[in-house]
């Protein structure tokens, strides 16, 4: 080996040892002074959510994951449109259960038409640094990069079928 | 690890520092202390090593230049001592702010006052007088389940507000202040003239829900009054549960600020939604040239977590990533939360400008828990939206997470203290002594995509889950839920769901589960 492979080899040999030296002193100070992180819990809890996902993915595995239920603890059956009738607050009249929320919208006005454009308050903090820091305060709604919104049906209207007890796999 | 680990605060001292120390008193880290420089991502190290470095003969003391570390040379190992991570930190400290007192004061908005909110939510969540409550109730209805546990009907896709209504009604500090009398919804409307009031609608829930009928309850009133509420702000059509939460939480601390008639400090809020949920974070922004860093607190209800990709598989302490294998492509909560806590380094097109230095320098921002909350909701992230596309798309990735969640690494003192290398020193003062350890009591699930989707909650009382869905409660296995996709969960620290959990003791525990051997 010519003397400058030797030199660089040496270097890179002494540059590595510095590496490998640094996070064996931190890990050292770590230990010491009795800041690590349980990790025999954590790892715990990880066997235990692969195992369940496999069980769970598992054809062969019947019961409560895959199927709808028949009745639930109380014994008791539902529709899968609630069927219970009560009297809408707004104007008065008898509605069912299940198609109450579609009916208030219409009742109070709040059609998407009648939809009111407020911007979306954010405090400073929000707004201040590119991350977009993840937040929520006080102030409503402060997420102003609007993330994560899941909504959940159609705003179509009434009378809209959806599962119950259906389980669905991620 | 709370600030009463003994190995922290004061470790146990290798005999020939402490001989050293006793002969020799700190001169000679007085001296060293004028060589110690610290870089402003937070390393140590010893510049310009000279002979006239303390080297006490007789004993051992030595240094580690690179990373200004104590090696004893008897012992042959690495020693730590406080006096000397002391003398690091102040010269750091000194440097930068120029401050003989070594106070990391400067920039800081520290909010002095110690919490009294929760002085107040103790008194009222007495879970005695919850208890005598409770068993004045209907005791016919199937006394064997859980009281509380109730089914809620689907008024037409209003899951997301049926999954963070069982969520609320089983939070422990939450629930003991309705039940024990904490909003009387008959009391309140006689006083207020204002007709609204969201903490009403949510007593009467609770009554509904504690009542012994099992059969399912429509929260119908309570709908139409939360969008009465909600009209005010932005579109009411919010179908997330997510923003549903948040905008629950608001309407009851606004009627609070309303009835009480004062306009107090965010972070000292009495209400009842803030002294259950609201905890302080910490956001410190440094200079990446001068190490200068300027913090802010600001109080929070919840945390929003990005997932942690496979790029980013969870570090631990020492920045290890732990098993590199089937693992690391798993996203799990502690990764978010590491990820969530990570020391970022901000765009060279958004610098900062820096008091220190005087002019914008590039910088890293970093998040950290100053206080946590009694109960922890973490909300996922779950939807991208790409300014290039302009589409929106939900992130069905799997998010693995723990049942028992302990919190310590993401607290303000653990992640500080972890940028300056774990040095032996007081970075943070006044944190309240709230335990870090929390037990998840409830889980909000997402199925489906973003414009057609369902939500669950699966609810654990006394460790048996339940799988809430609107009108239908069914008893679960762990392996489900932890098997299921989450979207927010619901930790309670763990001496309120221990306590919660024999509050109902003198019930009988389910049969069914006896009969599956679970």
């Amino acid at each position: 080996m010519g003397s400058h492979a030797q030199l660089s080899s040496q270097f890179f040999g002494d540059l590595l040892d510095s590496i490998i030296v640094d996070v064996a002193s931190e890990c050292h100070r770590i230990a010491r002074l009795g800041l690590d992180r349980n990790l025999e819990e954590e790892e715990e809890e990880l066997r235990l959510s692969a195992q369940a996902r496999v069980r769970v993915a598992d054809p062969s595995n019947s019961g409560e994951a895959n199927s709808k239920y028949v009745v639930d603890i109380f014994g008791q059956t539902h529709p899968p449109v609630a069927n219970e009738i009560f009297d809408c607050m707004n104007c008065g009249r008898s509605i069912m259960a299940g198609r109450f929320a579609p009916h208030l919208e219409k009742c109070m006005g709040k059609g998407r038409k009648a939809r009111l454009k407020v911007t979306r308050s954010s405090t400073a903090v929000q707004n201040r640094y590119s991350q977009g820091s993840p937040v929520s305060t006080y102030s409503p709604y402060s997420n102003s990069t609007s993330t994560s919104r899941l909504s959940n049906g159609t705003s179509s209207g009434a009378g809209e079928e959806y599962s119950n007890g259906t389980f669905q796999e991620p | 690890m709370t600030t009463g680990n003994p190995s922290y605060t004061n470790p146990k001292p290798c005999k020939h520092l402490a001989d050293y120390k006793l002969n020799h008193g700190l001169s000679g880290y007085k001296s060293l202390q004028k060589h110690l420089k610290t870089a402003p991502h937070g390393k140590t190290s010893v510049g310009k090593p000279s002979t006239k470095t303390p080297r006490c003969i007789s004993c051992d003391g030595f240094q580690d230049i690179e990373r200004a570390e104590l090696y004893c040379c008897v012992c042959c190992d690495q020693v730590y001592d406080p006096d000397f991570d002391k003398a690091v930190m102040s010269k750091h400290i000194m440097g930068i702010t120029g401050d003989k007192n070594g106070d990391e004061s400067i920039g800081k908005r520290l909010v002095k006052r110690r919490r009294l909110g929760s002085g107040v939510v103790e008194e009222l969540v007495d879970s005695k007088i919850s208890k005598q409550l409770i068993s004045m109730r209907d005791r016919r209805a199937k006394s064997c389940y859980p009281l509380g546990l109730r089914g809620l009907n689907n008024l037409g896709n209003t899951c997301f507000m049926n999954s963070v209504l069982q969520a609320l009604l089983h939070a422990p500090p939450f629930r003991n202040y309705f039940l024990s009398g904490g909003h009387n919804h008959e009391t309140c409307r006689k006083r207020s003239v204002d007709q609204l009031c969201l903490s009403c609608d949510i007593d009467v829930v609770f009554s509904a829900a504690f009542s012994g009928d099992r059969a399912p309850y429509s929260p119908a009133q309570f709908l139409y009054s939360w969008w009465q509420h909600s009209a005010n702000l932005a579109s009411y059509e919010q179908k997330d549960a997510h923003e549903f939460f948040i905008s629950v939480l608001d309407g009851i601390h606004e009627k609070e600020v309303k009835s009480r008639n004062q306009n107090r400090d965010n972070g000292d809020c009495q209400c009842i939604a803030h002294g259950v949920f609201s905890g302080l974070l910490r956001s410190d922004v440094t200079c990446m040239t001068c190490g200068f860093t300027s913090t802010t607190f600001d109080p929070c209800v919840d945390i929003s977590l990005d997932l942690d990709t496979s790029n980013f598989p969870p570090k631990n302490t020492a920045n290890k990533s732990i098993k590199p294998d089937a693992n690391s492509s798993m996203s799990t909560l502690l990764g978010c939360l590491d990820l969530f806590t990570r020391q970022e380094k901000l765009g060279s097109d958004s610098k900062l400008y820096c008091q220190n230095c005087q002019e914008r320098q590039d910088s890293a921002k970093q998040m950290s828990i100053k206080r946590l909350p009694l109960v922890l909701c973490l909300h996922i992230k779950r939807f991208e939206h790409s300014p290039v596309t302009k589409m929106s798309r939900k992130i069905d990735r799997y998010l693995q997470f723990p049942l028992s969640l302990d919190m310590t690494p993401y607290l303000s003192s653990s992640v500080v203290r972890n940028r300056f290398g774990n040095r032996i020193f007081a970075f943070e003062s006044g944190e309240s002594d709230i335990s870090a350890e929390f037990e998840i009591f409830a889980a909000v699930t997402h199925a489906g995509t973003l414009e057609s989707g369902h939500y669950v909650n699966f609810l654990r009382l006394r460790n048996q889950w339940y799988k809430c869905d609107d009108a239908w409660i069914n008893e679960v296995d762990e392996g489900m839920v932890r098997a299921s996709q989450c979207y927010m969960m619901f930790y309670v620290q763990k001496s309120l769901y221990q306590k919660a959990n024999e509050d109902w003791s003198h019930l009988p525990i389910s049969p069914r589960r006896n009969m599956f051997g679970q």
